[in-house]
């Protein structure tokens, strides 16, 4: 279970403020996030529906699930504000804000944990100025931790964005964070 | 003409090299790169192989401009000759290194299928039968004789029923599923249909973790090339197999959590009975079961089952994939039947301790697994001696650690897993894990009392006879058995 849950208040769906980080026109405009909120659903709309995987492809697009989208989801898919508030506090996975343009994920699996994961943890920190769960200043990078990749057999490993690094030693990290701008 | 190069596209030989050796080579007029499945050597890859004489032959942690003496043929070794894989017992996984993932003829011609054509011939009731007779238990980590729950779910009534492969394989340190969704998906496949056949089942999921998304990618281009082939058909009716992805959480691996999570909810665990098989997927019959076992059975339907039953030890029939990790100098996957001792499978396979490490202790059976030190490597390989011992198998996964280990620190990573997992439907381990965290950072911190040892040791107590599933009731077992073995390390830690 996710630690974070107190982050999901439900607000009203038509609330004026940015929904998403990103610069799309009109973004920040309530009516236009209903549309494109609705859009999404309609196209892995299922019966009976699905909340987990809503809220997936929402993800997959917006880049996060802004807890004020909840009612207009809820609305949508035809189930209660709590349930969809519900699964969204619960997976791990699922983000309530907008991360950083990159996500890198240190493995904190047993493997990895034999390997000197936590020194590799501790140089991110250090050289991102961010704890675990946090994004650094600028929005360069989100650092997060896992559980397993498995790629135990090549650890410890890291994972930027969608590319795995296996064997990574702390001196090799500043090299493979250049590049991703 | 262009020499054939044998490269693995599996994540871990990626991750090794094989992805950066495949782009130094893409424009080599001179060499057609064949991306395989992997070996399961992974201290070995990146792996280059070409045929020889007599089978392939091997270059090892190549690099780039090992090119030329590739060419030349020069320095390989015959992989045949390869201790880490000669001993092994390779069925399950004896495609791997040798085809290529999505060629559906290369794995027919390997024997793929025959175990479909052999359900086909056989009725439901003498599926099951030859799963009896197998003695196959469940490799996802409850053991449970397979055959069983089939006949449970055979016999149940439900508008429909549902064939659900659990590929969520959340145990840290075990990547065999992995590797079976990236490199032989047509065998899970095989392994669904005879299920389906045998319960009467006429539609399929496959749960797969966000974690591997080269896997579940690979696994839906198999579903495609199966369904153009026309093989997701049972009885003439389509038999439709999705593959859904979960959202992170460890407890999704639980087989009614995972159930909720494919309905789209909270994965919370549900009390059981009924038990899947009754009443699982949407109130329906369904049967759950781990990747490693559908895999398996393609092979008990073509060889017969009591050809499996001959392989292993009287309560553990057949071969267990052990899955190496950690301060080991080899890690990698291992098919053995079962038997042997945890001491040999770590001087055989494991080739003993990385360069500089010394042994401190095993652990076997993922982040709930007991901790075995030195003294306890004569442990047999088999369910009923680990169940002897109060430990589990689970999904195979043996992870070695070092003498750098720090055992309060570990203790306190294990409880403070739970605690981030647990679902929180229970007591004893949504309030027990966060007090067992609490604990051990006491003592880690240099405050705790011998009260406080006392106190896991009840807490401990608490969560495994109390817990609705497994998590809560196995999550004591890694931290008091680091207790039972190194107790001058705790002792030591606390106030005076
Ligand atoms: C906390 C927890 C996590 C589990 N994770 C997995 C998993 O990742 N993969 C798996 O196959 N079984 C997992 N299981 C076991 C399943 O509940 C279930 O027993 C298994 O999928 C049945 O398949 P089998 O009969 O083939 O072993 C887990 C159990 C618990 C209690
Ligand atoms: S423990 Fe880190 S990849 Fe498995």
């Amino acid at each position: 279970m996710k630690r974070e849950t107190t982050g999901c208040q439900i607000r009203d769906a038509n609330d004026e403020r940015r929904q998403t980080s990103d610069d799309r026109p009109n973004a920040s405009d309530g009516l236009y996030m209903h549309e494109q909120v609705k859009d999404i659903l309609d196209r892995v709309r299922s019966e009976p529906p699905n909340i987990l995987q809503s809220l997936l492809a929402l993800q997959e697009q917006l880049g996060h699930v802004a807890a004020d989208m909840v009612p207009v989801i809820a609305k949508s898919l035809g189930v209660t504000t709590a349930e969809v508030a519900g699964v969204l506090s619960y997976y791990p996975d699922l983000r309530f804000s907008a991360p950083g343009r990159h996500i890198i994920r240190v493995c904190m699996g047993e493997s990895c944990y034999a390997n000197g994961c936590g020194r590799v943890l501790r140089h991110l920190q250090e050289r991102l100025r961010a704890d675990v769960h946090e994004t650094m200043p600028g929005g360069r990078f989100t650092l997060d931790t896992m559980s397993c990749a498995g790629n135990c057999a090549v650890s410890p490993t890291v994972i930027v964005d969608r590319d795995l690094y296996g064997r990574v030693l702390p001196s090799q990290l500043d090299r493979m964070l250049e590049g991703y701008k | 003409m262009a020499i054939r190069l044998y490269l693995s596209d599996d994540t871990s030989a990626r991750a090794a090299g094989a992805a950066a050796l495949a782009d130094a080579w893409s424009d080599r007029p001179d060499v057609q790169i064949i991306r395989t499945s992997s070996r399961g050597a992974f201290y070995l890859e990146p792996m280059v192989e070409r045929d020889g004489p007599d089978g392939r032959i091997a270059w090892f942690n190549v690099s780039p401009q090992d090119l030329p003496a590739i060419l030349s043929g020069t320095g390989g070794t015959p992989v045949q000759t390869i201790p880490f894989l000669a001993q092994q017992t390779r069925y399950t996984f004896a495609n791997f290194g040798e085809t290529e993932p999505l060629a559906l003829d290369e794995y027919q011609a390997r024997g793929g299928l025959s175990g479909l054509e052999a359900a086909f011939r056989l009725t439901p009731d003498a599926i099951i039968d030859e799963l009896r007779v197998s003695q196959l238990r469940g490799r996802g980590g409850a053991a449970f004789p397979v055959w069983n729950k089939w006949k449970v779910a055979q016999q149940a009534k439900g508008a429909q029923k549902y064939v659900v492969a659990n590929a969520d394989e959340g145990d840290a340190g075990t990547y065999c599923d992995r590797m079976i969704l990236e490199g032989d998906p047509f065998r899970l496949l095989e392994g669904m249909l005879i299920c389906a056949r045998a319960i009467g089942a006429g539609r399929g999921y496959v749960y797969c973790r966000q974690e591997y998304p080269a896997a579940a990618a690979r696994l839906r281009a198999a579903i495609h090339k199966a369904d153009e082939a026309e093989l997701l058909e049972l009885n003439g009716e389509p038999f439709p197999i999705e593959v859904v992805e979960g959202a992170g959480s460890y407890v999704c691996g639980e087989e009614t959590a995972l159930l909720e999570s494919l309905e789209g909810k909270r994965g919370v665990v549900r009390a059981r009975p009924p038990y899947p098989a009754q009443s699982g997927l949407y109130g329906c019959p369904t049967i759950v079961s781990n990747v490693l076992t559908f895999a398996t059975i393609p092979q008990i339907l073509s060889r017969g089952g009591s050809w499996h039953a001959s392989l292993g030890t009287e309560h553990s029939r057949g071969t267990m994939v052990l899955q190496l990790g950690g301060r080991v100098k080899h890690p990698g996957l291992v098919e053995v039947p079962f038997g042997l001792s945890l001491h040999q499978v770590l001087e055989q396979f494991g080739g003993g301790m990385a360069p500089g490490s010394r042994f401190k202790a095993v652990q076997v059976g993922g982040p709930l697994g007991s901790l075995f030190p030195t003294t306890g490597l004569d442990m047999p390989i088999c369910y009923d001696a680990f169940a002897k011992a109060g430990a589990v198998l689970g999904h195979g996964g043996i992870v070695v650690y070092d003498h750098e280990t720090d055992m309060v620190d570990l203790a306190r990573h294990f409880m403070a897993f739970t605690a981030d997992e647990s679902c929180g439907k229970c007591t004893p381990c949504r309030i027990g894990s966060v007090r067992g965290r609490e604990i051990l950072e006491r003592i880690q911190a240099g405050s705790g009392t011998m009260d406080d040892l006392r106190l896991l040791d009840d807490l401990g107590e608490t969560m495994k006879l109390a817990s609705l599933c497994a998590l809560g009731g196995r999550a004591p077992y890694p931290v008091l058995t680091a207790i039972e073995h190194f107790p001058a390390e705790f002792r030591s830690k606390l106030r005076a």
